[in-house]
């Protein structure tokens, strides 16, 4: 059974500019939204000191943030939010390797993408390997 | 004076615990508490503790805030508040390639250390090694003073 960290905020409806930011550092971070403004991601000491931050940077804003770690209990349940994040890292990475066959595809903004998506990519995926043989096959094809 | 910080350093409090001590208190003496610890010590100044004055604010990381409130002005001291800025905590655009690496060492250094105490000790090397790289790389765009490439200036007189 894994640990995960739940993160539940409120913030004012206007300015919306504060909202948005939050908002894109969650979507950065990887998390899963589960309901509007509870988010969650697998709890490590990286993803806690970064829900952290972010918890104290809504109450800055301002706003409210709750910061929880919980277990999930029933296992189906379990797999199934652990889907949700493999899913959505997946798709992401298909479509890196559908752009990498392109021709003319831009290899050094891909690889900055895998980069970014290997961060997220909490469950470790088989596809995330794959992607980066593309790219490193790719490199040695651009060189050559 | 003291100061405390949570157990566990990384990027952010080693290059905080670094500048205390160079630009703001030689003397610095550094305490650490379990993460989420209260209270915290008395007659100690906290860093980098959510919540507290010189911790992340704006979304920057303790170290900024350290420079914004020391009134530290050194230009190579803010491009290292970049940097540790991309290596703490996640940003959309990254612009400074040597961040994730930062991190990376920082938290070898941790592991590689007994205690916190020894790793921000440690830390502090690594913090002088940055700096004199940054102040090195960051002088590099500047039009040399007098046209001579340094490779010149250093090769050995009467040489080969």
């Amino acid at each position: 059974m894994a640990t995960w960290l739940l993160l539940i905020y409120k913030m004012p409806r206007d300015p919306s500019a504060p909202r948005v930011h939050i908002w894109r550092k969650l979507k950065q971070l990887g998390a899963v939204m589960l309901q509007d403004a509870v988010w969650v991601l697998p709890a490590t000491a990286w993803t806690r000191e970064q829900f952290q931050w972010l918890a104290a940077e809504i109450a800055e804003t301002p706003g409210e943030a709750l910061l929880w770690e919980a277990a999930v209990l029933p296992p189906t349940q379990e797999s199934r939010l652990i889907a949700q994040f493999t899913a959505a890292i997946e798709g992401r990475y298909q479509a890196l390797l559908t752009a990498l066959q392109q021709p003319a595809a831009n290899l050094p903004l891909l690889a900055v993408q895998y980069q970014h998506l290997q961060r997220q990519d909490y469950f470790h995926i088989p596809l995330g390997p794959q992607v980066r043989a593309a790219l490193l096959a790719a490199r040695e094809g651009a060189t050559a | 004076m003291k100061w405390v910080t949570w157990e566990g350093v990384g990027v952010d409090r080693m290059a905080c615990a670094w500048l205390l001590r160079r630009s703001v208190d030689p003397a610095a003496e550094f305490l650490f508490v379990p993460a989420g610890h209260t209270p915290l010590p008395a007659g100690a100044e906290p860093f980098d503790i959510p919540g507290t004055r010189l911790a992340h604010h704006g979304g920057h990381c303790s170290f900024h805030t350290l420079l914004a409130v020391y009134d530290i002005a050194d230009p190579v001291l803010h491009h290292i508040a970049r940097l540790v800025d991309e290596a703490d905590v996640v940003q959309e655009v990254a612009l400074e390639p040597a961040a994730p690496g930062l991190d990376l060492l920082c938290r070898g250094l941790r592991l590689i250390s007994p205690d916190d105490a020894t790793a921000l000790e440690r830390g502090m090397v690594l913090y002088d090694a940055l700096y004199a790289a940054c102040q090195d790389t960051d002088g590099v765009a500047d039009p040399a003073p007098s046209g001579v490439p340094p490779a010149e200036q250093h090769s050995p007189v009467g040489g080969r």
